[in-house]
C-alpha cells in the first residue's frame, strides 16, 4: 500500500536520497520498492513473522531441559559467583513443573507445554545461549524488539518494510497484532517507525473491533455509501485540478494516489481479516474449533490458544496476501491478574496455559505455511525478552534471568532440527561466556536471509548513521 | 577519524638507520591499525584479557606476538577472518586483508617496537571544521538589483547567481497571508482578514501584517510546538508502566509565555540550565527547569531498582545522558553523545568532555517541585525561609546550652526515653495484607477466606486491619465499612459469628477486632465485606491478618488463602500475606507507663538546668518561629512542576541526592560496570584546552550555573548559528545547515555560511529577540516569493535549496487539527493548564492504558490547540502520529513530511473529522440559508480562497443530494487545505 511516492519526503534530511523519479518510475509495478534498490545478495526469505512472548518466556520450562535441576530441586541454589537477581529470585534450584519428552527425528527435549510444536521440531533450529543486557521489562523488550534498550528506535518490522517496501498494494507492509488485552511493556514504541518514514512504522490490527484498522471505514450516520463514493470522486476531481495548476510538485499526484490505495485498502483489510470461508479443519488446527464456548474466569489453554491461534491464523491470512512483516504478540502489561510470562508468583499457573496456547497456534502456523509452500520463504522468529532464573523465588515462580534465554527460527532457508549454543547446565548463562548469541546476531541473521547486508542498511539521524544492529551483529552461520 | 593517535615518545634514543624506518613503519602504519581496532578494549588500567597493545613490555608479555613468525603468533590468527567473522575485534568488523597483511608484514620483520613509544588513544582536537570557528560579521554582497533589499536577499540572489539560478516573482496577496499566518501561528487567516489584506493599499500593509501576527498570543502556541518537539516534551514517563506525569504543563505554558513575551535568547537558555540558581525570585527560573526533564525516564529502573545494581546503574547513567545530550542537541547543535562509548569518532569530543558534561547534570533528577508563580509570594517565601534558617540556628544554640549544662543525668534520661520510644513505635511491616480488585462504587461484595488443614476446635477469631499511606490513609486501609464474619466446619456448614453488614462498622485502625468463639468447630472462616472501604476515588476490601486461634496458638498461620479477587502485587499485597503473622502493632501498655515516668524525671532536671532567663530566650525563640511558620502556612499553595530537582520525597529506590552530585565516571565502552577515571564536571574545550574543566569540588547549582553561562557566551561559535538556523528551517521548510541539531562533522555544511553568520550576530547583537529575527526573515523578498515551479530552475535545484521559489510545504499534524478546529467554529482559545485527554484513561493504577479509540471527539474540553493537548508517551495519538507528529521520546528537529494512505484514512474517516465536518456544516447553516453561499463560504474558511462558479456548483449539488456533512467532510481533505503556497 504505501507507494514510495508517498512517503515522499521532499525535505526530510535522512531521505533526500529517495530521488523523486525513481518514485515516479515505479509507479507502474503493482507494489513498491524500498530503500534498497538491490539486493546485498540473493534472499532465502520475503517475509517475517515474529512472536513476541511479553513478560519473559521461560527458557528451561518450554525448550531447554535442564536434567540438573530435577536432581536437585528445592536444595539451596549456588551459582559460584555474585548474582544481581531482580527481586529475590536466588531460592532454592527449581525443576520444571512440566515434563520433558524427545520429538522428532532431531529427537530434541520439549517440554509437555509445547508438545504441539514437536511436529515441527525438524524444521526449528533453537538459540539457547541469547544473552541480554538487562532485566528491567521496558529496556529489555525495546533491545529485543528494536535493538536498542531505549525508546526513540525503529521496530525490526520498520526496518525491514524501510529496507525492502511493500509487496503489496492494498494492505500494511508491516503488521502489528497485539495480545487484546493490552499492550505489553512500551506499547507501540516497540514498532513504531521512530526516525524512519511513518510509512514504516507497524500498523496495529484489533481484528475484533469494528474497525479493525484505525479509521479505515467512516463511523457516521451521515455518511452513506453513496455519499462516500461520489464524494471521493468529487474530492478527486478538486484534488486533480489543484495539481494541474500547481506542476512540478509531484507530492500533489501522489496524494491523489495515496487515496487511491486508501479506497483498495478498505476492500482488502476486511477481506484478509475474515476468516469464515477457513475450513473446519484449518479452525480446529488453530484452536479455533469450539465457536461461542465460553471460558472460566481463571486463565486456561483452551482460551490461551484461541487468542494466539486467531492472530496466527490470520498472520497467515495477511502473509498470503503480500504482507512482509507480521509480529504477533502474548502477553500484557504487568495487571492483575497476570496475563503475561513474567510468572514470579506461580509460573505453572501462566506458562502453563500461555505456552498451551501459543504451542497450538505457531505449530498451526507454520504447518500450514508449510503445506502451502510459504515456509520457504517466511521466517518464524520465537522471542521474549529475556529468561527466567532456575532457581525460584522463593515458592513456585522464577526470577528474570536476563543472562540466558532462548530464541527459535523456523523456515525461510533456516537449518531446522539443530539447537545452537548451549546454556550451562543450570540454564543460568551461556555454556561459552565469551561467546554468547545477542539480539544484533538475530537481527544480522533475519536480514540477511531476506537478502540484506545488515551494516548496509543505513539511516543518518542526528548525525549517526543508524542500523537496526548499532554497531554489533553477526550472522548465525551455523544455523542458515 | 581525525587524528586517531598521537605517539608520545618518552625515550629519545639513538636508533640505526635500519632500525629507523622499521620504527617509521610501525608508527605509521600497524600503530593506527592497533588504536583503531584494539586499543579501545585492549589499553588502559585493565584491559580485556590482560593483552594491552598500549606499551611494548605488556604487548609481548602475554605471547600473542612470535617476532619473525606471523604464521604461529596468535595475535594473527585472532584477527583473521573466518567466513567474514574474527573473534577479534569483538562486536565490529573485521581488520581488513591489507592490515592483517600490514600487522604480519610487521611480525615478520621481527615485530620492533620503537624504543618508549606508547600507544595513547589521541585527544581528539581537530577544530578545523566550520562550525567551531568564530562568528564573524560578513559583508552583505555588493547588489543593484531592486529585488535584493535586505542583507539576506543580497545573500540569496548572489549565491543564485553563482548557480545560475534566478529568483521568483513575489506571491500573490492571498498566498502571502496564508503563508505568514500558518508560518507565524500555525493557524489560517480569517477570510475577512484576507479580504482586508488584498484590499489594502498602504505599502506597508505587509510588515504591519506582520507586526500583528508576532503580537499574536498564538505565536508562542505555535512555536512551542517546534521547541518543545526538540526539547522531546511529554505528559508521561515512557518505558514500562508510563507513569503519568501531570506537572509537566507548567513548563509547556513557560515556553509559550517566554516565546510571547519575546524573551531575550540568552536568557532563555540559562532559565533552562540553571534558572533556579540564576533567577531565584522569578518563579520561571524554576518552572524552565522542565527542560531538563522533559525526556523519558525509566520508573522501574530508578524506583524498583536500586542505585547500587548494575540495572539500576544503567538507567541512571542512560537518565543522564538524555540530559546531556538534550542540552547540547538542542542549544549547542553537537551530538555529544556520540562519546558515551568512545570517543566522537567526527567531533572534538572525547569520554572526559562527554562524562565531564554528565558530572554537570550528577546531583540532579526529574521529579516534581514546587514553586510560587507569583514572584512577590517566590520572593515572601525565600525570604521567609532564609529567616527560619537563622532562627532555627540561634534555637539550636539555646538547646545545645541546655543539654550541655544538664550532663551526664539529662543525657542519660534523654536515651531512655527515645529508647523506650523506640520499643513503642507502631510496627508496620512491608507486606501489608490481602487487597481486593479496585471497584468504583462501594456497594460491591468482596471475599476473602482461610482454609485451615484440618477442622478445629477454635476459641477466638483476629482481625487486623491494613496500614499503608497511600492518599494519606494509613491505619485502617481497606478496612471494610460493611461485613460479615462466618465460619465453616468440615460438612461445610456456614454460621455467621460476626454480622456488621447493617450499620458502618467503626475501623479498628491498629487495634485488633477479636471475636470469641464458644468452642467452635472450623475448617474455614470467611469475611464478606459488603461495603467497600474507600481508597481515592475508589473503593477496595484489604485486610491484614486472620488469626484462628486454638489453645492460645494461631493455626492459621501459614493456611490457604482464597477470595473472590486480589491485586496480588507481591511483597506488598499478597493472599499469603492474609496469614503470614505480620500486621500493623501498636505499643504495649507496660511500656507506656515507664515512658511517662522517664520523660517525669527528665522534666525535673531540666527544671533546675534552665533558668528563667533562658525560659524567657526559648519562649520568645519559640514565637517567633512559630510566627514565621504560621506565614509560611498563610502564603498561598505553592504551584509543581515536573522539573530539574535535588530535594523530593523518596518513591522506593529513588532518592534525592540533596544536592550532593554523585560521582560520574569515564566508562570504559560506556559500560557501567568498567568505570574509569572519575569524570570533572565542565564543558567543552571550543574557547582553547583552559578552563573547559570546572573541577570536582564545585558544588551542584554551580555546575549547572557555569554550563548556562558557557552556554550563553557572546563568542560561542555554535550556540548562535543553532538559533537562527532552526528559526530559519521552520520559515523555509530546511535550514541553511540542513541537520539543525547536528553541526559536526557529520551533518550538512551550511548552503549560506555567510548568511548564517549574519543573521546569527544580527541576532545575538540586537536583543536576541526571536519576534525581531522572524520579521527580518518574512520581510525579505526571499520569503516573499511565490512557490510556483520554473522548469529552468529546477532543473538546476529540485529541491530549492538555494531558495528560487518559496517550498510549498504539507500542515504538520498540529496544523491540520487546529485548522480543522478554527474552520468548524469549534475552536475554544483557552490557554494553559493541564493536558486536555484525546483518549480514555484506564488502569492507571498500574500501566495507564490510552485508550483512543474510547474517546468521544464531541467532548468540548477537547476542542482545544492541539499544544495542550496531553501528550502519552508509549501509546503516541494514532491521528497525529499518522499524520508526522513528532516522536517524544527522541529530539526532533524537523517533522518527516509523508504522505501516505494511512494519512488519507485517518483524514476521512477520523471520528474527529467527521465530528467537526457536522460542526462546520451547522457553522455554515447559521451563517446563511442559502446553499450557494454556504458552499463558498466554505470555501473561503477552508483554502482562503474564492470559489469559481463550476466550482460552486459541483460542490453544492454534491451537498444537495449528500447533506453538508459530507461536503464538510472533503473539504478537510482538500490538497488545497493541506498544502501552504
Amino acid at each position: 500500500m504505501f507507494n514510495r511516492r508517498e512517503f515522499l519526503n521532499h525535505c526530510g534530511a535522512g531521505f533526500g536520497a529517495l530521488a523523486l523519479a525513481a518514485m515516479l518510475q515505479e509507479e507502474s509495478r503493482g507494489a513498491t520498492d524500498g530503500a534498497i534498490k538491490v539486493l546485498h545478495h540473493p534472499p532465502k526469505a520475503k517475509r517475517v513473522v515474529q512472536l513476541f512472548m511479553a513478560g519473559a518466556a521461560s527458557h528451561i520450562d518450554l525448550w531447554d531441559h535442564k536434567p540438573l535441576l530435577e536432581k536437585f530441586h528445592g536444595q539451596p541454589s549456588d551459582f559460584g559467583e555474585h548474582v544481581e537477581a531482580f527481586q529475590d529470585g536466588l531460592g532454592p534450584w527449581m525443576k520444571s513443573p512440566f515434563k520433558f519428552s524427545p520429538y522428532g527425528q532431531c529427537g530434541k527435549m520439549l517440554s509437555e507445554v509445547v508438545a504441539p510444536l514437536g511436529e515441527c521440531i525438524d524444521d526449528i533450529a533453537f538459540i539457547h545461549n541469547m544473552v541480554g543486557k538487562t532485566g528491567v521489562h521496558s529496556q529489555a523488550t525495546y533491545l529485543q524488539a528494536t535493538g536498542f534498550q531505549r525508546p526513540g528506535f525503529p521496530g525490526m518490522g520498520s526496518w525491514v518494510s524501510y529496507g525492502l517496501g511493500s509487496m503489496n498494494d492494498n494492505l500494511p507492509t508491516f503488521v502489528v497484532l497485539p495480545d487484546h488485552r493490552g499492550f505489553a511493556s512500551n506499547g507501540p514504541k516497540n514498532w513504531g517507525s521512530a526516525f524512519l518514514p511513518a510509512s514504516s512504522q507497524g500498523t496495529t490490527i484489533f481484528p475484533q473491533r469494528e474497525n479493525p484498522i484505525e479509521d479505515l471505514r467512516p463511523q457516521s450516520k451521515f455518511i452513506t455509501p453513496s455519499s462516500d463514493r461520489e464524494g471521493l470522486s468529487l474530492l478527486n476531481q478538486m484534488n486533480q485540478r489543484y495539481a494541474q495548476e500547481h506542476p512540478g510538485d509531484s507530492r500533489l499526484e501522489a496524494r491523489i494516489r495515496s487515496y487511491e490505495l486508501a479506497a483498495a485498502m478498505q476492500l482488502s483489510a476486511p477481506e484478509a481479516l475474515d476468516i469464515s470461508g477457513e475450513s473446519e479443519a484449518t479452525m480446529k488446527m488453530y484452536g479455533l474449533g469450539r465457536p461461542g464456548v465460553t471460558y472460566p474466569d481463571e486463565i486456561n489453554p483452551a482460551e490461551e490458544a484461541e487468542y494466539f491461534g486467531r492472530k496466527c491464523l490470520i498472520a497467515r491470512r495477511l502473509l498470503e496476501r503480500g504482507v512482509r512483516f507480521v509480529q504477533i504478540w502474548s502477553g500484557n502489561d504487568n495487571s492483575f491478574p497476570r496475563r503475561n510470562w513474567d510468572s514470579h508468583e506461580n509460573l505453572a499457573r501462566e506458562h502453563g496455559p500461555l505456552a498451551q496456547g501459543m504451542a497450538v497456534g505457531s505449530a498451526a502456523l507454520i504447518n500450514d505455511l508449510k503445506q502451502r509452500g510459504l515456509l520457504d520463504d517466511t521466517i518464524v522468529l520465537w522471542t521474549t525478552e529475556f529468561g527466567r532464573m532456575p532457581s525460584s523465588q522463593g515458592g513456585t515462580g522464577r526470577d528474570h534471568n536476563p543472562y540466558v534465554f532462548t530464541n527459535w527460527m523456523c523456515g525461510g532457508g533456516i537449518r531446522g532440527g539443530i539447537s545452537h549454543g548451549a546454556s550451562d547446565e543450570w540454564g543460568y548463562k551461556p555454556l561459552d561466556r565469551g561467546n554468547p548469541t545477542q539480539v544484533y546476531d538475530i537481527h544480522a541473521t533475519i536480514l540477511h536471509q531476506l537478502g540484506i547486508d545488515h551494516t548496509r542498511l543505513t539511516v543518518r539521524h542526528d548525525g549517526i548513521d543508524r542500523r537496526l544492529t548499532d554497531v554489533h551483529g553477526h550472522v548465525i552461520k551455523e544455523i542458515v | 577519524m581525525i587524528r586517531n593517535v598521537v605517539y608520545v615518545v618518552i625515550l629519545l634514543t639513538i636508533c640505526s638507520k635500519r632500525s629507523l624506518l622499521a620504527d617509521d613503519f610501525f608508527t605509521k602504519q600497524v600503530a593506527p591499525i592497533l588504536a583503531k581496532h584494539c586499543l579501545s578494549c585492549h589499553g588502559r588500567d585493565a584491559p580485556k584479557g590482560g593483552f594491552s597493545v598500549q606499551k611494548s613490555d605488556a604487548f609481548f608479555a602475554v605471547g600473542h606476538v612470535e617476532p619473525n613468525d606471523a604464521a604461529s603468533s596468535y595475535l594473527i590468527e585472532l584477527i583473521t577472518p573466518v567466513d567474514g567473522r574474527a573473534e577479534m575485534p569483538k562486536d565490529a568488523d573485521p581488520l581488513t586483508e591489507a592490515e592483517i597483511a600490514v600487522v604480519a608484514k610487521w611480525i615478520n620483520d621481527g615485530a620492533e617496537w620503537p624504543l618508549g613509544f606508547e600507544l595513547t588513544v589521541a585527544k581528539v582536537d581537530d577544530f578545523n571544521w566550520w562550525s567551531y570557528q568564530p562568528l564573524r560579521r560578513p559583508q552583505a554582497p555588493e547588489s543593484n538589483e531592486a529585488w535584493a533589499q535586505s542583507p539576506i536577499d543580497k545573500f540569496v540572489l548572489a549565491k543564485l547567481k553563482e548557480k545560475g539560478l534566478t529568483c521568483s516573482p513575489p506571491a500573490d496577496r492571498r498566498a502571502l497571508i496564508r503563508r505568514v499566518t500558518y508560518d507565524l501561528l500555525g493557524l489560517p487567516p480569517t477570510p475577512a482578514e484576507v479580504v482586508a489584506f488584498e484590499n489594502d493599499p498602504d505599502p506597508l500593509a505587509y510588515e504591519r501584517l506582520v507586526d500583528q501576527l508576532l503580537e499574536s498570543k498564538r505565536y508562542g502556541e505555535h512555536w512551542a510546538r517546534h521547541w518543545l518537539d526538540v526539547a522531546k516534551y511529554a505528559d508521561s514517563c515512557g518505558y514500562d508502566k508510563d507513569k503519568l506525569r501531570p506537572n509537566a504543563w507548567p513548563y509547556r505554558d513557560y515556553v509559550i509565555r517566554s516565546l510571547n513575551e519575546d524573551k531575550p535568547y540568552a536568557r532563555f537558555v540559562q532559565e533552562q540550565i540553571a534558572g533556579d540558581v540564576l533567577f531565584p525570585d522569578d518563579p520561571d527560573g524554576i518552572v524552565a527547569l522542565g527542560f531538563i526533564a522533559a525526556g523519558p525516564w525509566d520508573f522501574i529502573g530508578h524506583v524498583e531498582v536500586s542505585e547500587a545494581k548494575l540495572d539500576g546503574k544503567v538507567a541512571r547513567n542512560l537518565d543522564r545522558d538524555d540530559m546531556v545530550s538534550g542540552a547540547m542537541n538542542t542549544f549547542c547543535s553537537l551530538t555529544v553523545q556520540c562519546a558515551r562509548c568512545h570517543n566522537h569518532k567526527f567531533d572534538p569530543i572525547t569520554q572526559e568532555h562527554y562524562y565531564g558534561l554528565q558530572a554537570v547534570f550528577a546531583a540532579v533528577d526529574r521529579a516534581d517541585r514546587n514553586f510560587d508563580a507569583d514572584p512577590v509570594v517566590a520572593k515572601q517565601r525565600r525570604e521567609l525561609k532564609e529567616m527560619l534558617e537563622e532562627l532555627l540556628v540561634a534555637r539550636t544554640a539555646i538547646e545545645s546550652g541546655i543539654v550541655e549544662a544538664g550532663g551526664k543525668p539529662l543525657a542519660d534520661a534523654n536515651t531512655t526515653i527515645v529508647e523506650l520510644e523506640k520499643l513503642l513505635q507502631p510496627t508496620r511491616p512491608p507486606e501489608h495484607g490481602y487487597h481486593s480488585q479496585i471497584e468504583a462504587k462501594p456497594e460491591i461484595e468482596k471475599w476473602v477466606e482461610v482454609e485451615l488443614p484440618a477442622e478445629v476446635t477454635a476459641e477466638r477469631i483476629v482481625l487486623h486491619a491494613c496500614s499503608d499511606d497511600f492518599n494519606g490513609i494509613g491505619d485502617g486501609f481497606g478496612f471494610p465499612r460493611r461485613f460479615k464474619l462466618e465460619i465453616a466446619n468440615d460438612l461445610g456448614e456456614w454460621r455467621v459469628i460476626k454480622d456488621a453488614t447493617g450499620d458502618d462498622f467503626p475501623n479498628p485502625k491498629i487495634g485488633a477486632l477479636s471475636i470469641n468463639l464458644t468452642k467452635e468447630k472450623v475448617r474455614r472462616v470467611r469475611v464478606t465485606a459488603t461495603r467497600l472501604a474507600k481508597r481515592m476515588n475508589d473503593y477496595i476490601f484489604a485486610l491484614s491478618e486472620l488469626e484462628i486461634y486454638v489453645s492460645g496458638n494461631n493455626l492459621a498461620e501459614g493456611a490457604t488463602v482464597r477470595s473472590l479477587d486480589s491485586i496480588e502485587a507481591p511483597n506488598t499485597w499478597s493472599r499469603a500475606n492474609l496469614v503470614d503473622g505480620k500486621w500493623p502493632r501498636a505499643m504495649d501498655t507496660d511500656g507506656e507507663q515507664l515512658l511517662v515516668e522517664a520523660m517525669r524525671n527528665r522534666d525535673q532536671i531540666l527544671a533546675d538546668v534552665i533558668t528563667s532567663e533562658i525560659a524567657k530566650r526559648r519562649s520568645a525563640m519559640g514565637k517567633a518561629i512559630a510566627q514565621i511558620e504560621s506565614e509560611l502556612e498563610a502564603l498561598p499553595q505553592p504551584q509543581t512542576v515536573y522539573a530539574a530537582a535535588t530535594a523530593f520525597s523518596s518513591e522506593g529506590n529513588f532518592h534525592p541526592t540533596n544536592g550532593k552530585p554523585r560521582n560520574v565516571n569515564v566508562l570504559v565502552r560506556g559500560e557501567v560496570s568498567q568505570p574509569g577515571e572519575t569524570a570533572v564536571p565542565g564543558v567543552l574545550p571550543l574557547f582553547g584546552e583552559s578552563q573547559y574543566q570546572f573541577g570536582n569540588d564545585l558544588a551542584e547549582s554551580e555546575r549547572r550555573t557555569r554550563l548556562a553561562e558557557w552556554l550563553t557566551d557572546r563568542e560561542h561559535p555554535l550556540v548562535w548559528r543553532s538559533i537562527v538556523n532552526r528559526v530559519w528551517q521552520y520559515h523555509f521548510g530546511a535550514g541553511i545547515v540542513a541537520t539543525p541539531n547536528d553541526f559536526g562533522r557529520m551533518g550538512a555544511e551550511p548552503t549560506h555560511p555567510e548568511l548564517l553568520d549574519w543573521l546569527a550576530l544580527e541576532f545575538r547583537d540586537n536583543g536576541q529577540s526571536l519576534k525581531t529575527l522572524h520579521r527580518i526573515i518574512v520581510l525579505s523578498n526571499t520569503y516573499q516569493q511565490s512557490s510556483d515551479d520554473t522548469a529552468a530552475n529546477s532543473a538546476i535545484d529540485a529541491g530549492n535549496q538555494f531558495l528560487w521559489r518559496a517550498t510549498r510545504r504539507r500542515l504538520s499534524a498540529e496544523e491540520l487539527r487546529d485548522s480543522i478546529l478554527v474552520v468548524s467554529g469549534a475552536m475554544n482559545w483557552e490557554m494553559g493548564g493541564p493536558g486536555y485527554y484525546l483518549f480514555e484513561l484506564e488502569k492507571t493504577e498500574h500501566s495507564p492504558h490510552f485508550e483512543y479509540h474510547k474517546f468521544d471527539p464531541t467532548d468540548k474540553a477537547s476542542h482545544r490547540r492541539s499544544i495542550y493537548r496531553f501528550i502519552a508517551r508509549s501509546q503516541p495519538n494514532p491521528y497525529m502520529t499518522t499524520l508526522d507528529c513528532a516522536d517524544s521520546s527522541q529530539s526532533t528537529p524537523r517533522r518527516n513530511e509523508t504522505l501516505t494512505s494511512l494519512q488519507a484514512l485517518a483524514l476521512l474517516n477520523n471520528q474527529f473529522n467527521l465530528v467537526m465536518a457536522e460542526q462546520f456544516a451547522r457553522r455554515l447553516e447559521k451563517g446563511s440559508s442559502d446553499l450557494s453561499s454556504q458552499v463558498k463560504e466554505a470555501m473561503l474558511l477552508v483554502t482562503q480562497r474564492a470559489a469559481s462558479d463550476s466550482e460552486t456548483k459541483e460542490m453544492a449539488d454534491y451537498a444537495r443530494t449528500h447533506g453538508l456533512p459530507n461536503l464538510c467532510r472533503l473539504l478537510f481533505n482538500l490538497s488545497e487545505f493541506v498544502f501552504v503556497d
